[in-house]
């Protein structure tokens, strides 16, 4: 039986046709291109380019870190009484609903701080990237109302014990931070604008504006903040602020500006409602206000990691050069 | 196996009853049985015809396998009965196949299960799978369900479009086959009718240069004789004639007239496949469908394992300990940080153990603590997964198909001669062409054309050396003329003027001696003369088919002597002696064979003598020749053989004897009984032969030509300077092996031959040589060398050749390479590459070769490094979530980046890239050295990339982090910083180890990156993903550019270092890259070559 091959016939012999491949560039893999190859000048240009950038950007951000003016007050350990010396006191503390709470603070501005000054709270060792607390939400209850049995993911903060859906359900809304702060100086109050903290995106497309809190916090265990169940979702700044989940154990969330300067030495008081237990998982609690520049808050990391790169690359350069002028390979 | 020895010609045993000159005897031998061998057709009772007594036919001929038995019982249930013209009956009682054939796999219907079934058997495939169903568990689900499944359903998908593309044209091929028409009986007259529709059974006509559409038995043939040549080249690419015989009770009946009835017990079809010289055949369907012998014949194409490849399964296995080492430090730590926190855990806010919402207060998803560190485990393995490159394997996959198509479409691999270009049969070793250390040659067809050429002949103790004195008039030839027309031979030879007068000299001894001698060569062989028209139809010429191209040189040159041979039946030749035409009985043809090493024929002449010619070679012949009645003539005889061996031509030594009736008839007797044996009969007639050739008259000898072919001696040259081992294993003789290693520049110094070590020491003294000739080496010796050489050593070998003698050794190298010329397709077929000469092996290995190798070492090394720094970013960031496995990366970025992130620019660069361009790579051969001393891919490398992947992630995920830390950035956005960072920071790493850059290198890798920077915006669009906007917001400050540039940079000093290091202490490639680039003003690369002293080894008698 033939394999129907038809070139094996002899009719298509004499039709034969050449198979022979049709030539081109690509296809013979002779496409033009450009072959760059390392030689000393192009090693030393590129030292040299990588020099010119990264000292620049180095110097501008180490500047821009030190312009930055930051008060960082841990205030976990202060904010206690005395006594409560063990964990299981602290602890005893905190969840004591009925226990007066307020903790002041008092700060001396080192340096003139310039408006917009930003508020954040700071939590250590709180693991806000845990896997079982960064799923235990539901986005899609977060944006319709239609949605608010959709809770599947946030056991064990899904239902009330009526089997009525929370709003907001999971643990990251559950454990809403709740310490407050209130500054004030010379005992004039300084307005803190908690208006605009959180994204524009999460307040217009993420948290629906039709959704309102419903049985939340209403069970015998209280993770943190209560929410006022008038404001719809899209207008509880601080929710959208703590759910946006932080990257890292140690994090600052934005809790509010001061649209005022404040003046060296200035000597602030400030107000603290201890609420927030992080007395049960040993973390430890900040206030920070600070100013910021191009680069964000406080931090020499990248500045100095720039000079590094920087530096080592105009060092090798001149090495380079004067290696190629006594010993060429 | 069963399938090539039944296309084998076996010797047809003639029963003669007399031998009488007159025609009447013309007569009697239509009576000849013939069968096939291997067909079993034990009984053949034509009932209505011939009477009830059924005739017994016992197969016959000589096993080429040698097996004591050739004849073979078949027991009724394993027989195949074909009840002749009655595809009723025939198919009632089996269930036999339609003639419909069906090389495509799949149906609509079948194809979904069927393929993804096939798929499945890949291991990769497995991996893929479990992983994506360990992360259905609800307690394992790490990433989303869509985001899990997606890798997989991706290479399914593209993998099955491919099938089903293929599977298509396969589907096109079927129907046109399918839908060929053939001449089937039915109501008693010959009636159109599609292949598919032909049952086993019926009786079906063809014509000539026909094509079969099944396996039939023959019934009758055009010919009186009942001989039907066919051509095989369908099955197994032989374009010579062979033979085959119609059942002797049926060639007299046409079916048309008489009923045919009868019953055919077969086991093995009798394939035959293209009708040729003959006007018609008719016979009977016996194997239909995909039963047919091309059809079982069909197997795939070979399937090897590149040694990059291995090795890159040992690095696999490294990579999968580093894997299990990540998994195991996740789980301890969390298992550690579960029991450091297991007081707080209850109401820890982020972990919450008690669910609070029954009233019975249970521990919420928390299984104890040696579960919950099994599930980190598990969960650990699933985020980690693509630490095992699987994608590696498709795309290497890609890259070799795409470095096929450049093997396949380059011009300067295209044989004009014989139109056709390079095949790639294997897909999967293509890189294993860089590495080659040792070459294992053929001698004939693969160095040689294989095209014979008569160049002179010893006849009666004087040299007749045509070459000296012949010019391009003589070439005339001899001619017939006959009813008008002129016959003449296809080819001619070079007149030897004095020969030919010689030739014609009828009465003197001289002139006998010269005639007998031309006489044997138009005689003594299996040659069927074949009638050609040419554009003249007054001119015909004669071509001549056969088997051996040996045996056609000498028919030619018989022939333009004027011995032609005309006419070729199974009972007689006939010879046209310098326009003379006589007719000679073919009564006894002893076939050639590797025992024996001679043919011989027993020819009844014309003037009522019997003759037997004998030619063979030139040691089997010595034996048989009588040296006492002429020593001088043997003496000189001999020397001219050894001359002409030396000057590289192939000899033949021809002798004759005139057999006595007594002799005759005692030989015919003991051939009968031996060839009806039923036991042993190949070794029967052997001995029968071994009688009878003996005490000859030594009529001559002849030196034959097989042309080198083109670009040989350069070729080798170019091999031996690029530190490849070549060695030419032929059963040539010594002499002949030599002069040929010479003309071919594979000897360049002669060295003492040395004679008489074993094995051992052959391999002891032939590893150190660069070049080895084997010469008298058998087909399965020249396996057992190439088994030699890969055992002792850790050398990569080739084969290459082109016969069916070649195919053992061409299975056992790690690269077969077939000749496509003209021994046949077996070679070709057992290949894992084909190409038409033996001078492409030069581009093959030392421009597509080297080009291979090193890009595929390339991009394994690349995948291993892209995936693990990627793993380690998300291992480290695994470190600072309490060892939990949540990932900043979002789910889709972690599963599109090897799909769609970075798999293009690896995939295009490993199919174009180039180290160095073709001519520098066949301008110094040298430079091959680097695949064989697996420089591009070795265990120091592969370690090299372990650190510099180690850096790059810490680079990579430390910036963000230290940048970030203690700053109010959340989760996603870091995440897409990371994606985003580690998407650049790899392609750019890929960019400075581009050598080449075309549009489409620039296109894929740009292209990549940008990619990237859209899917993760689109991701980041998505309202209900809790990362929406996230990448926006980052991207809208300034400190994550600075973190961008930081991290490429600083990542990358390394890499940028170690290229350094390579410009100032360059191997030969980067010499050669800068040569090119600037000219020769650097040193060129190391041109010495060492010359090892030549080692020809003894022939090893008895293997």
């Amino acid at each position: 039986m033939s394999s129907g091959d038809g070139s094996s016939e002899p009719s298509s012999k004499i039709s034969k046709i050449s198979k022979k491949p049709r030539y081109s560039r690509f296809t013979q893999q002779e496409l033009p291109a450009c072959k760059p190859i390392l030689t000393p000048g192009l090693v030393i240009t590129i030292l040299i380019s990588l020099a010119i950038i990264f000292i620049p950007i180095g110097l501008s951000s180490i500047s821009a870190s030190e312009n930055v003016v930051e008060l960082v007050d841990r205030y976990d350990d202060v904010c206690i009484p005395s006594n409560s010396s063990n964990h299981d006191e602290k602890i005893g503390f905190i969840q004591d609903a009925a226990t007066n709470k307020t903790c002041f603070r008092t700060w001396i501005v080192p340096k003139k701080m310039n408006h917009p000054i930003f508020v954040y709270y700071q939590l250590d060792n709180f693991y806000q990237n845990h896997r079982r607390y960064v799923k235990s939400r539901s986005d899609h209850q977060l944006w319709s109302p239609k949605s608010e049995r959709a809770t599947k993911l946030c056991e064990p903060e899904a239902q009330n014990d009526d089997d009525k859906p929370i709003v907001p359900c999971g643990l990251i809304a559950w454990s809403l931070f709740n310490d407050t702060y209130r500054f004030s100086r010379n005992d004039d109050a300084i307005e803190i604008n908690k208006k605009d903290i959180a994204w524009g995106s999460d307040r217009t497309k993420k948290f629906g504006s039709d959704v309102y809190p419903k049985n939340f916090q209403t069970r015998g265990l209280i993770g943190g903040a209560k929410l006022n169940e008038s404001i719809p979702l899209s207008q509880q700044e601080d929710l959208i602020v703590w759910m946006r989940t932080a990257a890292l154990p140690s994090f600052r969330k934005l809790y509010g500006r001061i649209e005022t300067d404040l003046e060296a030495n200035d000597k602030i008081t400030i107000e603290i409602q201890n609420n927030y237990n992080t007395y049960s998982f040993n973390g430890r609690k900040k206030l920070v206000i600070s100013t910021t520049t191009w680069i964000g808050g406080k931090n020499d990391f990248l500045g100095r990691m720039y000079m590094t790169v920087g530096g080592t690359s105009l060092f090798f350069a001149i090495a380079f050069s004067i290696l190629f002028v006594i010993k060429p390979r | 196996m069963a399938s090539d020895s039944q296309i084998e010609i076996n010797e047809n045993s003639y029963k003669i009853p007399d031998f009488t000159r007159n025609s009447s005897s013309q007569r009697s031998i239509s009576s000849i049985q013939s069968i096939q061998s291997k067909t079993s057709v034990r009984e053949v009772g034509f009932s209505s015809e011939l009477g009830s007594k059924p005739i017994k036919y016992g197969s016959r001929g000589a096993d080429s396998r040698g097996l004591s038995t050739s004849y073979k019982e078949i027991n009724d249930e394993d027989a195949r009965l074909v009840y002749v013209n009655d595809p009723v009956r025939t198919n009632d009682k089996f269930e036999l196949a339609g003639n419909s054939i069906r090389t495509a796999k799949y149906s609509i219907l079948t194809f979904l299960p069927r393929n993804l079934f096939e798929q499945f058997h890949r291991v990769a495939y497995i991996y893929f799978l479990v992983i994506a169903i360990l992360n259905q568990l609800p307690q394992l689900a790490v990433f989303g369900r869509e985001a899990s499944i997606l890798p997989l359903a991706f290479v399914l998908f593209v993998t099955a479009v491919k099938d089903a593309y293929e599977d298509y044209r396969r589907h096109r091929s079927d129907k046109i086959e399918n839908n060929r028409l053939a001449w089937v009986l039915s109501n008693e007259k010959f009636e159109q009718k599609k292949w598919k529709n032909i049952c086993v059974g019926e009786i079906i006509k063809v014509s000539g240069n026909e094509t079969l559409p099944c396996d039939m038995v023959l019934l009758s043939t055009s010919d009186a004789t009942g001989v039907a040549y066919v051509q095989t080249t369908n099955l197994d690419g032989e374009s010579n004639l062979k033979t085959r015989y119609a059942k002797q009770e049926t060639q007299m009946r046409n079916p048309q007239e008489e009923k045919i009835s009868g019953l055919i017990k077969c086991e093995n079809p009798i394939g035959i496949y293209m009708l040729k010289n003959t006007d018609w055949a008719i016979g009977v369907a016996v194997y239909a469908g995909k039963e047919t012998k091309a059809m079982l014949n069909n197997s795939g194409a070979p399937s090897k394992r590149s040694r990059l490849e291995s090795r890159m399964n040992r690095e696999i296995i490294y990579l999968s300990i580093f894997l299990v080492t990540l998994c195991t430090i996740v789980c301890i730590c969390h298992g550690v940080w579960l029991r450091r926190h297991n007081d707080e855990l209850d109401l820890m806010q982020f972990y919450r153990k008690k669910d609070y919402s029954e009233p019975e207060v249970e521990n919420y998803e928390y299984y104890g603590w040696g579960m919950e560190i099994f599930f980190v485990f598990l969960m650990s393995v699933i985020v980690f997964q693509v630490m095992i490159p699987i994608s590696l394997y498709i795309s290497m996959e890609l890259v070799r198909v795409g470095q096929a198509y450049f093997m396949i479409r380059d011009k300067r691999m295209f044989d004009e001669s014989s139109n056709s270009s390079f095949q790639c049969r294997a897909l999967n070793i293509n890189e294993d062409l860089g590495q080659i250390k040792y070459v294992f040659s053929d001698k004939t067809g693969t160095l040689t054309e294989n095209k014979m050429e008569f160049q002179c002949a010893s006849i009666g103790g004087v040299d007749y050396d045509n070459g000296k004195a012949s010019t391009e008039d003589d070439r005339i030839g001899h001619s017939i003329q006959a009813d008008g027309m002129v016959l003449k031979p296809k080819m001619t030879v070079k007149l030897d003027s004095e020969l030919l007068n010689l030739s014609k000299r009828k009465h003197t001894d001289d002139g006998r001696h010269v005639r007998d001698f031309f006489m044997a060569l138009a005689a003594c062989n299996t040659i069927v003369p074949l009638t050609v028209e040419t554009s003249d139809p007054a001119v015909k010429l004669i071509e001549y088919q056969g088997e051996s191209p040996d045996e056609q040189a000498l028919v030619y040159a018989a022939a333009t002597y004027g011995f032609m041979l005309i006419e070729r039946t199974s009972g007689h030749i006939v010879i046209d002696i310098q326009g003379e035409r006589q007719r000679f009985n073919v009564l006894g043809l002893h076939e050639f064979d590797s025992e024996r090493k001679r043919m011989s024929v027993i020819l009844g002449c014309p003037d009522n003598t019997v003759k037997l010619f004998v030619k063979g070679a030139d040691t089997s012949m010595f034996s048989v020749i009588d040296k006492s009645s002429n020593s001088n003539m043997v003496k000189a005889t001999e020397a001219h053989l050894n001359s002409y061996s030396s000057k590289g031509l192939r000899t033949l030594v021809i002798g004759m004897r005139e057999l006595s009736a007594s002799e005759f008839e005692q030989w015919q007797s003991s051939y009968e009984s031996a060839s009806t044996a039923v036991m042993g009969r190949a070794g029967l007639l052997r001995k029968v032969a071994n009688n009878i050739e003996n005490h000859l008259n030594s009529l001559g000898a002849s030196g034959i030509e097989d042309k080198l072919q083109q670009g040989v001696p350069e070729a080798i040259e170019s091999l031996r300077m690029a530190g490849i081992k070549v060695w030419v294993l032929t059963g040539d003789k010594q002499e002949t092996a030599i002069s040929i290693g010479y003309s071919s520049k594979l000897l360049t110094i002669s060295d003492a031959t040395r004679g008489g070590p074993g094995l051992e020491l052959l391999f002891e003294l032939a590893s150190r040589c660069t070049v080895v000739l084997c010469c008298r080496v058998a087909p399965l010796q020249k396996a057992g060398i190439v088994a030699l050489i890969k055992h002792r050593t850790d050398d990569m070998t080739l084969a290459i050749g082109d016969g069916a003698n070649d195919v053992s050794m061409i299975q056992k190298a790690d690269v077969g390479i077939g000749i496509s010329g003209q021994e046949g397709r077996q070679a070709v077929m057992a290949s894992d590459f084909a190409m038409g000469q033996f001078r492409f092996l030069v581009p093959l290995l030392l421009v597509h070769g080297h080009w291979n190798y090193q890009r595929m070492s390339y991009m394994i090394l690349y995948n291993f490094y892209r995936n693990a720094v990627f793993v380690l970013v998300l291992f480290w960031y695994v470190l600072f979530t309490s060892f939990t496995l949540t990932t900043a990366i979002t789910d889709w970025s972690s599963v599109l980046y090897s799909v769609i992130y970075t798999s293009l620019p690896t995939i295009v660069v490993g199919v174009l890239d180039k180290d160095l361009s073709r001519a520098t790579l066949l301008k110094y051969p040298q430079l091959y050295g680097a695949g064989q001393r697996s420089e591009s891919y070795n265990g120091k490398l592969f370690w090299v990339m372990i650190l510099d992947t180690l850096w790059q992630s810490v680079v990579a995920f430390f910036v963000p982090f230290l940048a970030y830390w203690e700053s109010d950035v959340d989760g996603s956005s870091l995440g897409d910083l990371w994606t985003i960072a580690v998407v650049v920071m790899v392609n750019i790493h890929l960019a400075m180890d581009v050598i080449r850059w075309y549009w489409i290198t620039h296109a894929a890798i740009w292209g990549s990156i940008i990619a990237t920077f859209i899917c993760v915006m689109i991701i980041d669009a998505v309202p209900i993903l809790p990362g929406y906007w996230a990448f926006f917001h980052i991207a809208d400050t300034k400190l994550f550019w600075v973190c961008l540039l930081g991290i490429t940079v600083g990542a990358l000093v390394p890499h940028f270092a170690v290229k350094f290091v390579q410009y100032y202490r360059p191997n030969n490639i980067q010499i050669a890259r800068e040569a090119e680039k600037f000219g020769n003003s650097r040193e060129s690369p190391d041109a010495q070559i060492e010359m090892n002293p030549i080692f020809d080894p003894p022939h090893r008698s008895g293997g």
